[in-house]
Order: structure tokens, then C-alpha cells, then sequence
């Protein structure tokens, strides 16, 4: 077995080992699902020492679709994000998530969903960023969507979670099926879905300029890009971990993954490349004015994290060898200090009890191994030298001196706006008074937090290993062999003189706050106002009133269901009947002697038919049906069809007591009020009118089908002939499950989607 | 139909005998028509509807609780779905290893492994995912509405005790 296939393998047995742990005992969760996450990251780190790994399955072959994975070096990348930044999550919330849920008085069972759907999320993320063929990406792609949706409405219970992970999934969700238009276009570009084919091509074919449009709006949705940002602050209703892992590193970073998994293709087209540098620079102002003003501590770090993924698609749009390196290394980065801070954010709720900037503050007394790991996180975000932060900043500021002044005044304008804001989310939470007493919380929220900061230290000391696994990623991304040298120089070069200056200008911002607070939080609000999370409320609400319309003519009463059903069926029936060719059809057969029994069984069908007509007791309306059915039953007999005939009168049978079941439980009032009512004279003749055009329909249809002449002789002489071959004796079996086993397999599906809708129907009480 | 008028129906002694009596010839029955069904008259299909009469007789015989007490009653909805996973199972697992969507083995003109009638072959597997959807549909539904009945007797009565009379709401 190759590395790729292992690794899946293994990220797929996490979630499953989590989940059955859980449910033979809720408190081993926590422990196997540290279990699973470290195996997956020691997969990870051990393919760093291997080559290149590739597995190929064939799928779905006349689609051209193909189980392709590839372990390269983006994927090295984001696997060990997904993985790495996982397992200090995972360790974090093994602590967390008990004290949450004793807070919301909910049991402690309730923690092995949250592991489960963790992991599955760390699980997709792993397969997607392996998945070569396009489809099998999607498909990776919306079951991180479906994770994440369960992870932000962890808590069910509140209003608010639940509509916050409707969003996300709502606008994550309806642009991954652009994604998957993207890719079905480029299928019909390039005749393939393996995404190495379409590039190893090396042009833009017809319309996947389009088509790579689509996909990048599906990753900018991802990454929290404005104007589709405004899901993510709203997902912080989710427990930190939750926030911590797929706000920092993996969700937001799918994004960023999938324009780096499409560059080499993106990267030819100029216009694509300027939304990027447009939509790059708006999240990043943004993402920081907002940031500035607000008052949540998760809710400061949301709109960072639409900022700095802001930073990262804009140097995808500046491109160039520093732009595509950049945008690597900054993720990596970014990941490390992001989720430190988010765990620091929920480590000091939890201590404090509060949620708010301005109720916390000189923390760093109580806390301070929190308050020098946090510390060294907001450096590292910052990008004070001796951080990995330092060099991100570096190789940002570089590419925008190869493209000149611009560039570099909008690097500067945004980097000064992250130092401003996270300058201000630590300086208030852990120096100043002590405005709300802290209480001692578990090591296990502090740890992690600790060890991220030494890590965001130790890229800042040694950032070879750091540059080393950027460099992997830059070199799929560019589609040539890249090289990522950083190092200090204390000489006035300008990108020295750009990190100077952004200190500057960042500490600047900070402390002129009375000045402009009025105006940031003006644009803010009116961001509220008129910003695309007004029009989603809009649209959402918009649609629902449309659903509840319709819904309430159609339930109105008996009347207004037939006719917004049969009455729109009876007519496409009817236009199919009339503009179907009826060269053959509606002919009368000959009649030979030993269709005489059939005549006879036929006028028994008739004669039940009519009786069911006089009926009005709606116990003898059922049984009378069913006799109708018998007697089909009984045509089906002498035409020698015994299969038939035996499903007939069995299927019959469970009708009938279906019926009176369904008799017993209707108000025998309202069922006495049918019988006894008597029918209005007046609409008799308008009855009889729809009656007979409705039984003519009917009529003319079953004619028109039996008629043909359909009896293909040469298919049922070959069905017959294979039936031995596929060992079967009965060629309706082997019709039923091998030669038209798809069909059998749709039906038991609607069968059992039926029984699902009666159980919730007669469970929740709506029928009653 | 009932009402307060009529008195419940209390089913004939014969009934009752009737359905213990047939309960498991009628799931022999249903096996053999399933088992066979390859080879002779009959499908999952079929086996499955006979094999929730004799059941929904037990109930009709003896009252809803009695499904409650019956398992292979009470599992009926949960083994709809494990018959609707087993037939994906057939379906998609071939298609992993590059063979078409429901893709049965052994292939075309090899060897089958024979059992009396009953034959080692997917296709029969598939059959009995029908059964098991089939049955548990129609167990399933009819559980559900006595179910659904039971609850709304009981609400008829705690009613009648509130307001002292006996009335229909």
C-alpha cells in the first residue's frame, strides 16, 4: 500500500474509531480520538521523507471517473495543517467540551458527535487535498461543507448555532455545486476529469476560463472572502475548538487550498487574477476595519482570520514565484498563531466567564504561561522578527516591491491594520487591570496554546523546516521546482523598511483609536445595513415566504392538492400521448379461443369496478378495491405470468389492511360525514364532465401503451438466454435483481424514503 | 370503524389460532420464496410482503402491544435500512474496484457454489436487501399506525376522565 492510500485510510478510521468508542463509553472518546489524529499526523510527517505518492483506482470508468490520489507537497501542506493543528485542538477540547456541555446542562454523551464530525472534517480535508480527479475533490469538498455544518450547530439547542451553520452551509454549500459546474465544464473542455491531464495540457481551452471562475468563487466562499465573508463571524456561535480548528486552519484554508490545487491553470488568466488582487485587498481592509471594532474576543479573531486569508488570495493574485511561495508559507504561518489565538480566547472565557474585550483584562498575572504562549502567537501574527510571522510578512512585502509602489503602500495599509487590532485583543486581555477576576482553569486549556507559541518562536529561529514544506507546496502550485530562502539582514532594504514602517503605522492606528473609532464603527454598521448578510436574510426570507405560499394553497383542502398535483400530471400525460408517434398503437388485436378465460376474469375487473362506484361506506369502498385488485390478480393467472400474479395478491392483500389501518385512524365523525353526506345536485353534472375526461385519459393512455406492439422478441429470446448464464432459472428474477437491477434498486429506495416520511409524519402528530 | 357506540371487536378464537398457527409456516414460506426465488417463482419482493402478513396477523389477532412484544415487529423500520444499505453494498462495491454499478459475481458463466436450490451469488444477496426493504416497509407502516391508534385512544381516554363524560373531541 502507497503512502496516499494509507494516509486516507487511516484519517478515515479516526472518526469511526471515535465514534465507537463514544458509544461503548462517552469519556473514552476524547482519548481515541487524540489516538486517531496523531496517527493521521504521524502519516503525514513520515511522508515528508517520501517520495511523491500517487494511487489510481478505476471508478466509474465510462465517465472517466477514477478513485486518483496524489500525496504531493500542497497536500503534504494542508494534511499536516488539518492533522497538526488537530491534534492540539483535539487535546484542548478533551477538556473543554466536558465544561461546556456542564454549562449548557447537556450529558456528557454529547461529546462523541463532536469528535465524530471533527474528525470526518479532518478526514475530507485530508482526501480532499489528495484528490487529483475532480470529482472525487467535490465530493471531498461538500463533505467538509456537511462536517462543518454539524460542528458550528454543535449546540442544537440554540437558535442561534443552528442558523449560523445554516448559513455556512448555505453559502459554502450552493457554491461548491459551482464548483462542481466548474469542473463538469472542464470535463467537457478537456474530455477528463484528472485535474494533472488538464494542466500537463498547458492552455485554456474554450470556455474554462469560466469554468475556473466558478471554481474560484466556490474556494473564495470557502476562505470567508468578502462579499461572501459574512458567514464566518457568525459561525463563532460555535464552541472554540470548533472555531479554533476550522476558522484558523482547515475550512477557511480549503479555500486557499483549492485556488493553489488550480493555479497553474488560473494563473493564465490575467482578468482572474485581478478579482483575486481586488477581492484579496477588500477582505483585507475589511476584515481589519471590522476587526478593530469589535468587542467579542472571537468575533476580533473571525474578521482577523477574513483579513489575513484576504493577504493570501492577494498575493495569489499578485503571483509571480514570491506570490505563489508567499501564499504557501503564509498559510502555514497563519494556521500556527490563528488557532493559538482562538484557543486563547476560549481558555480566558472560560476563566473569566466573559466574553467581551472590555470586561477582561490583566490577565497576565493569573495566566501567564497562557499570557507568553498567546503572547508569542499575536507576535508571531504581527510579524515581529525572531517569529515565523517575521518571514511571512517578508516574502508578502517582497513580491509587492517587484510590482512597485502600489503594491506596497496596499501591503503596508493592511499589515498595520492586523498589528492594530490583535495590538489591542492583547494588550487589553492580559495587561491593564484586572477587571474580572480569573478563576484557575485545566493545564490542558493552556498547554496547547503553549506549545503553538513556541512553535510560532522556534519558525522564527529556524524557519528552515517551515520553508522546506512551503517550498513543497509553492512547487505544485507554480507547476515548476521552487526555492524559499529567508534569513534576518539588518540592512535598510525595503523590505525591512515596509515591516518598519507597518509597526509604525499599526501602533499609530492603535493609539489614535478615539479618533477614528466613530468612523470604523460607522462602516461597520453600515456594513450591517446594506452588506450582503442583509441580503442573504433578505433572500432567505424571500424564499421561505415563497415555499410557505405555495405549501398552503397545496394543503388548503382536498381540492386544491388534486389540483396542484393530478391536474398538472394529468395534462403532461396527456400531451405525451398526443405528440407520441401512435403509428402502432391503439389497434385492436385478434381474438383467438383462448383468450376466452381472460375475457372472463376481464369482466369480473369491470363489474368490481362499477360496484366500487355505488359504495359509500368507506370500509366496504376498500374492500371493494381490493376486489378489483383480485381480479387483476386473477387476469394476470390465466395470461401465465405466475411471478406477476403472486406479487398481486400479496401486494393486494398488505393494500387492504393499509387501507383500513389508515381508516382506524380517521375521526369517525368526519368518516360518517362522508358517507352520509349527500352530494349537491347542482355539480353533478360538472362531476360527471371531469369524471369521464379523466377516465377517458386514463383510458386512452393504458390503450395507447398496450397496444404497441413492444413485444421485442429479440430482447426477451436474449434475456432468456443469459438468464442461465447468470445462473438464474427465472428470468423475472433475474430481470427484477441483474439486468435491470438499477431500476429494483431505485424503487426500494423510494420505499424506504416512504417509510421514513409515515413514521415522522404519525411520530410528530401532524396527521392528528 | 369504531365508535362509542359500537363495542371494540374482540377477535374469534379462531383468528387468534389461526394467526400463531400460520406465523411460521408463513416465514418458511417467505424464506423458500426468497431463498429460491433464483430459481423458481417468486422474489424478494414477494417474500417480503408474505413474510409481513403473517406478522400484521399477529397484530390483528392480538392488539398492537403484541407487535411491540414480536422483534423481528419491533426491528422492522431498522431493518428496511440495514436492506437498503445492503443493496448500496451491492451496488457500489464493484465500482471500487473499476467494474460497472451493480456489477454481480461470480461473472457471467463461472462457477456458482450450490446449496440445494439456494445459489452463492450477489444477485440473491440483492434479493434479500429487497426482502428486508419490503418487510420492513410494510411491518414498518403498519406498526406506525398502530402505534399512531394506541396513542390516540389513550389521549380519547385521559380526555373522557377529564371531562367525566364520554365524548368525542
Amino acid at each position: 500500500m502507497n503512502t496516499a492510500m494509507l494516509l486516507l485510510l487511516v484519517a478515515f478510521a479516526a472518526p469511526i474509531l471515535a465514534l465507537v468508542a463514544g458509544a461503548i463509553q462517552p469519556r473514552l472518546a476524547p482519548s481515541a480520538a487524540m489516538l486517531g489524529v496523531a496517527a493521521t499526523a504521524a502519516v503525514v510527517v513520515w511522508s515528508f521523507w517520501q517520495p511523491d505518492s500517487s494511487h489510481k483506482t478505476t471508478w466509474a470508468s465510462i465517465y472517466g471517473m477514477n478513485v486518483e490520489l496524489t500525496l504531493d507537497g500542497l497536500g503534504r501542506l494542508y494534511a499536516l495543517l488539518a492533522t497538526g493543528i488537530g491534534f492540539f485542538v483535539v487535546a484542548y477540547a478533551s477538556r473543554y467540551i466536558p465544561l461546556h456541555l456542564h454549562h449548557q446542562q447537556r450529558p456528557l454523551s454529547h461529546q462523541t458527535r463532536f469528535y465524530f464530525f471533527l474528525l470526518l472534517f479532518m478526514a475530507a480535508m485530508v482526501g480532499l487535498v489528495m484528490a487529483q480527479d475532480l470529482i472525487l475533490l467535490f465530493m471531498f469538498w461538500d463533505l467538509t461543507a456537511i462536517a462543518s455544518f454539524f460542528l458550528i450547530g454543535y449546540d442544537q439547542q440554540e437558535e442561534e448555532s443552528r442558523s449560523a451553520a445554516m448559513m455556512a452551509l448555505m453559502v459554502t454549500g450552493i457554491t461548491a455545486v459551482l464548483v462542481l459546474i466548474g469542473s463538469i465544464m472542464l470535463y467537457t473542455e478537456y474530455g477528463t476529469f484528472s485535474l494533472p491531464a488538464i494542466i500537463e495540457s498547458g492552455e485554456i481551452l474554450g470556455a474554462s476560463d469560466w469554468a475556473l471562475l466558478l471554481i474560484a468563487i466556490g474556494a473564495l466562499a470557502k476562505s470567508a472572502q468578502t462579499p461572501l465573508h459574512f458567514w464566518l463571524p457568525r459561525a463563532m456561535a460555535a464552541p472554540t475548538p470548533v472555531s479554533a480548528y476550522l476558522h484558523s486552519a482547515a475550512m477557511v484554508a480549503a479555500g486557499v487550498f483549492l485556488i493553489g490545487r488550480f493555479y497553474p491553470l488560473m494563473k493564465e488568466i490575467d482578468w482572474l487574477l485581478d478579482i483575486f488582487l481586488f477581492v484579496g485587498f477588500s477582505s483585507m481592509l475589511v476584515g481589519g476595519i471590522i476587526a478593530l471594532t469589535r468587542n467579542v474576543l472571537k468575533q476580533i479573531l473571525a474578521y482577523s482570520t477574513i483579513s489575513q486569508y484576504g493577504y493570501v488570495v492577494f498575493m495569489f493574485g499578485m503571483g509571480g514565484s514570491y506570490g505563489i511561495k508567499g501564499a504557501s508559507f503564509y498559510v502555514l504561518a497563519h494556521a500556527i498563531v490563528k488557532s493559538a489565538l482562538f484557543l486563547t480566547a476560549g481558555a480566558v472565557s472560560e476563566a473569566t466567564g466573559k466574553k467581551n474585550l472590555s470586561d477582561i483584562g490583566g490577565l497576565r498575572r493569573k495566566m501567564p504561561m497562557l499570557a507568553i504562549g498567546s503572547g508569542f502567537a499575536a507576535a508571531g501574527l504581527v510579524a515581529l522578527p525572531l517569529t515565523i510571522g517575521f518571514f511571512k510578512d517578508e516574502i508578502f512585502f517582497a513580491r509587492a516591491v517587484e510590482l512597485g509602489q502600489p503594491y506596497m503602500t496596499m501591503d503596508v495599509l493592511g499589515a498595520s491594520l492586523t498589528f492594530a487590532y490583535i495590538f489591542r485583543f492583547w494588550t487589553h486581555v492580559f495587561l491593564g487591570r484586572e477587571i474580572t477576576e480569573a478563576k484557575p482553569i485545566s493545564g490542558w486549556l493552556v498547554w496547547p496554546v503553549f506549545s503553538l507559541g513556541i512553535i510560532t518562536i522556534l519558525g522564527g529561529v529556524w524557519p528552515e523546516p517551515f520553508t522546506k514544506i512551503a517550498e513543497g507546496a509553492a512547487s505544485v502550485t507554480a507547476y515548476s521546482a521552487q526555492h524559499l530562502d529567508v534569513h534576518y539582514t539588518f540592512d535598510p532594504i525595503p523590505e525591512n523598511m515596509m515591516a518598519v514602517a507597518t509597526w509604525t503605522l499599526g501602533l499609530t492606528i492603535y493609539l489614535t483609536r478615539r479618533k477614528w473609532w466613530r468612523l470604523a464603527t460607522g462602516i461597520a454598521h453600515l456594513g450591517e445595513k446594506i452588506g450582503p448578510a442583509h441580503w442573504y436574510y433578505k433572500g432567505l426570507n424571500g424564499l421561505n415566504a415563497l415555499s410557505d405560499s405555495v405549501h398552503d394553497y397545496e394543503v388548503r383542502d382536498l381540492r386544491s392538492r388534486v389540483v396542484s398535483i393530478l391536474v398538472p400530471a394529468g395534462v403532461l400525460v396527456a400531451i405525451a400521448v398526443v405528440i407520441t408517434p401512435n403509428a402502432n398503437s391503439f389497434e385492436i388485436g385478434s381474438f383467438e379461443q383462448q383468450d376466452f378465460t381472460l375475457v372472463i376474469m376481464l369482466v369480473a375487473v369491470v363489474v368490481s369496478g362499477f360496484v366500487v362506484m355505488l359504495l359509500r361506506d368507506h370500509l366496504r369502498l376498500a374492500i371493494g378495491l381490493s376486489c378489483v385488485g383480485y381480479s387483476l390478480a386473477g387476469v394476470w393467472a390465466f395470461m401465465g405470468a405466475p411471478n406477476v400474479t403472486l406479487v398481486a395478491v400479496v401486494v393486494e392483500t398488505i393494500l387492504s389492511l393499509f387501507f383500513i389501518g389508515m381508516l382506524v385512524l380517521m375521526p369517525s365523525t368526519i368518516l360518517r360525514f362522508e358517507t352520509q353526506a349527500e352530494g349537491d345536485r347542482r355539480s353533478m353534472p360538472r362531476d360527471a364532465i371531469i369524471a369521464t375526461i379523466a377516465g377517458l385519459l386514463v383510458f386512452f393512455v393504458s390503450w395507447g401503451a398496450l397496444s404497441r406492439t413492444s413485444w421485442n422478441t429479440e430482447v426477451i429470446e436474449s434475456q432468456t438466454v443469459l438468464t442461465t448464464a447468470v445462473h438464474a432459472r427465472n428470468v423475472v428474477t433475474a430481470i427484477l435483481a441483474d439486468f435491470r437491477g438499477f431500476d429494483t434498486m431505485g424503487e426500494i429506495t423510494v420505499i424506504a424514503i416512504t417509510l421514513i416520511g409515515i413514521i415522522s409524519l404519525l411520530r410528530s402528530g401532524r396527521l392528528r | 370503524m369504531m365508535t362509542e357506540q359500537t363495542p371494540p371487536v374482540v377477535p374469534h378464537g379462531m383468528i387468534k389460532t389461526g394467526a400463531r398457527v400460520f406465523l411460521v409456516p408463513g416465514w418458511v414460506l417467505a424464506l423458500a420464496i426468497l431463498l429460491k426465488g433464483y430459481a423458481d417463482i417468486g422474489d424478494g419482493f414477494a417474500a417480503g410482503v408474505i413474510a409481513a402478513l403473517v406478522v400484521v396477523l399477529q397484530g390483528i389477532a392480538f392488539g398492537a402491544e403484541e407487535l411491540e412484544r414480536i422483534w423481528v415487529a419491533r426491528m422492522a423500520p431498522v431493518m428496511s435500512l440495514i436492506g437498503l444499505l445492503l443493496a448500496y453494498t451491492v451496488a457500489f462495491v464493484p465500482t471500487f474496484f473499476g467494474y460497472p454499478i451493480l456489477t454481480h459475481f461470480p461473472r457471467m458463466n463461472h462457477h456458482v457454489i450450490h446449496f440445494g436450490p439456494l445459489e452463492f451469488i450477489t444477485p440473491v444477496v440483492f434479493d434479500i436487501a429487497v426482502f428486508l426493504v419490503v418487510y420492513g416497509f410494510c411491518v414498518g407502516a403498519m406498526l406506525t399506525l398502530a402505534r399512531a391508534e394506541v396513542r390516540h385512544q389513550r389521549v380519547l381516554q385521559r380526555l373522557r376522565r377529564q371531562t367525566g363524560k364520554r365524548g368525542n373531541p
